[in-house]
């Protein structure tokens, strides 16, 4: 089923802040709508649920003492 | 020398050998952006004041008996995303203009100037780099030179129409999902995205540090390794730079293809290109077969590398730019506005999720990688479309354009692999261009093919003819 943007739209924004002016609301939807289409691609992969690995591990530097 | 298409080798021969000055390099190279410029709008900023004293500063060197730079007197312009000391750092944005000048150099600028080039300005690019058309509503778009009334692509829109247009031997720009890749193949020039965290970002505006490269275009693979071999080396400015020791471009590129093991991506690649776009990579396929075995790879997990690509784009540039969305959301270029403002809204568990399929898909590349030394692939579904256009024809479907010109880019440098792109196209024809994806660090791989393709024919970064 296809999720309700607007309502997602209007709590989320709510919730970050961010005012979606109603000229800007139907493209702020579309590009919703291809952010969710990849989304449910991502979860199509198979990950492995022992496989926790991040991309972007964060490393501390080496330091020198 | 100072003929608009020489190459950075014969200039810096001839200035470093005394048959020109840079200055005169210089001089011709502002007449010809005076000139030419008006009618593509790659420049947005002419250093010329500090294009002529850095000339002078490489002619006084050599005349004192200094020994020339690799690069001495050759004319470049970066992308407007690099810091250059006293101007405003814009990222081809209206917000930015209110931000004070830069007190300083990128740093890939001062190694540049290190090596005796000659800065001559900032160039056009789609606003934060958010962008593969190269339309920009505050600048105007910026219009390929084989065709002014096509894109660019972009974002890196300025420097793949300066470079294509004999505005700038070299060019640096920046490539996050495709934005070297795609305005080189479009304006049918050279470009090199090197592997993710190779060369530093420092003085650069970000757009999405996870997935940010910068890199050099040019209209031969010999400038593009010259440009390259400069610029290497670590800068603790960056936090992605790798400790790595430069590992020179140059002494490879006669090395040929022979004993390669080259791959085709077909599949959802070959499904997603027009019928000219993957004729250009079977051009190159062809070319290569002559001196190795080339073969075929389905990557068939390459669109949740895409996937994962966009989703950590749209996440993470929204949240570095949200502080601008709430305060100045109608300020932002139409074109990029409303993706960033979506993608403040993102849940997180997309994100986090993204970022392991990114991990997983640079796994399934390593896994190709064990039988493969390089990949090749379409850089963009089709050639440049028209300016203005809002859809494009992927596999016999219509789709926005802006979200998907890129598309074929963004599964390598999701996993930061490093890729050349080389011009494949007929004089007089519509520029295409053809990615060469090697495993990461192996930029010497993607440079030897190009120089083969190069020496073959079959790549060439033939000069606009009036359209």
């Amino acid at each position: 089923m296809m999720p309700d943007l607007d309502a997602h739209i209007d709590a989320a924004s709510a919730l970050v802040g961010l005012e979606i002016a109603p000229e800007h609301r139907p493209g702020v939807r579309a590009f919703l709508g291809i952010a969710a289409d990849m989304a449910a691609l991502l979860d199509t992969v198979p990950l492995d649920e022992a496989e926790q690995q991040h991309a972007n591990v964060y490393l501390p530097p080496e330091m020198d003492r | 020398m100072t003929a608009p298409f020489a190459t950075a080798a014969e200039i810096a021969a001839a200035v470093g050998g005394g048959a020109t000055s840079a200055r005169a390099v210089a001089e011709a190279a502002l007449a010809r952006i005076a000139a030419i410029n008006p009618s593509i709008n790659a420049y947005t900023d002419v250093t010329a004041d500090r294009a002529l004293a850095e000339a002078d500063a490489v002619d006084a060197a050599l005349a004192g008996g200094a020994a020339p730079g690799p690069l001495a007197g050759v004319p470049y312009a970066v992308k407007n995303l690099f810091d250059i000391d006293g101007l405003t750092t814009r990222a081809g944005s209206k917000i930015n203009r209110a931000d004070p000048p830069a007190r300083g150099d990128a740093v890939l600028i001062q190694r540049l100037r290190g090596a005796g080039a000659v800065l001559l300005g900032g160039l056009n690019m789609g606003e934060y780099a958010y962008d593969f058309t190269g339309e920009n509503a505050h600048d105007g778009a910026c219009r390929n030179p084989h065709d002014v009334a096509r894109m660019t692509g972009g974002s890196s829109s300025g420097s793949g129409a300066a470079t294509a247009a004999g505005l700038a031997p070299i060019s640096l720009g920046s490539d996050t999902n495709g934005s070297l890749r795609v305005p080189s193949a479009l304006c049918g020039v050279f470009s090199l995205k090197p592997t993710y965290g190779r060369l530093p970002r420092s003085g650069s505006f970000p757009f999405v540090d996870s997935l940010d490269h910068l890199g050099p275009l040019a209209r031969c693979t010999h400038d593009v390794a010259l440009a390259y071999d400069a610029m290497q080396g670590f800068d603790d400015g960056d936090g992605a730079c790798a400790r790595r020791a430069p590992e020179p471009g140059m002494p490879h590129l006669r090395r040929g293809v022979a004993g390669l093991r080259i791959a085709v991506a077909d599949g959802w690649f070959m499904q997603s290109a027009a019928p000219e776009a993957n004729a250009a990579v079977a051009a190159a396929a062809d070319a290569l077969s002559a001196r190795t075995d080339v073969g075929a790879i389905s990557l068939p997990h390459a669109q949740m590398g895409r996937a994962a690509a966009y989703i950590i784009t749209n996440a993470e540039s929204a949240a570095f730019h949200l502080a601008r969305l709430r305060a100045n959301a109608s300020e932002f270029d139409p074109g990029t506005r409303d993706r960033f403002l979506a993608g403040a809204l993102l849940p997180a568990p997309w994100l986090a999720r993204a970022q392991r399929v990114r991990r997983w898909w640079l796994a399934r590349m390593l896994e190709s990688f064990a039988d493969i030394d390089l990949i090749l692939a379409p850089a963009t579904p089709a050639s440049a479309p028209l300016i203005g256009a809002d859809t494009l024809d992927i596999g016999g479907r219509a789709v926005p354009l802006r979200p998907n010109l890129g598309l074929l880019a963004q599964p390598f440098s999701c996993v930061g692999l490093p890729v050349a792109t080389v011009p494949v196209f007929a004089p007089g024809a519509l520029p295409l261009g053809v990615q060469l994806i090697a495993p990461p660090w192996r930029e010497d791989l993607c440079l030897r093919a190009a120089q083969y393709l190069e020496d073959a024919g079959i790549a060439k970064a033939h000069p606009p003819t009036a359209r």
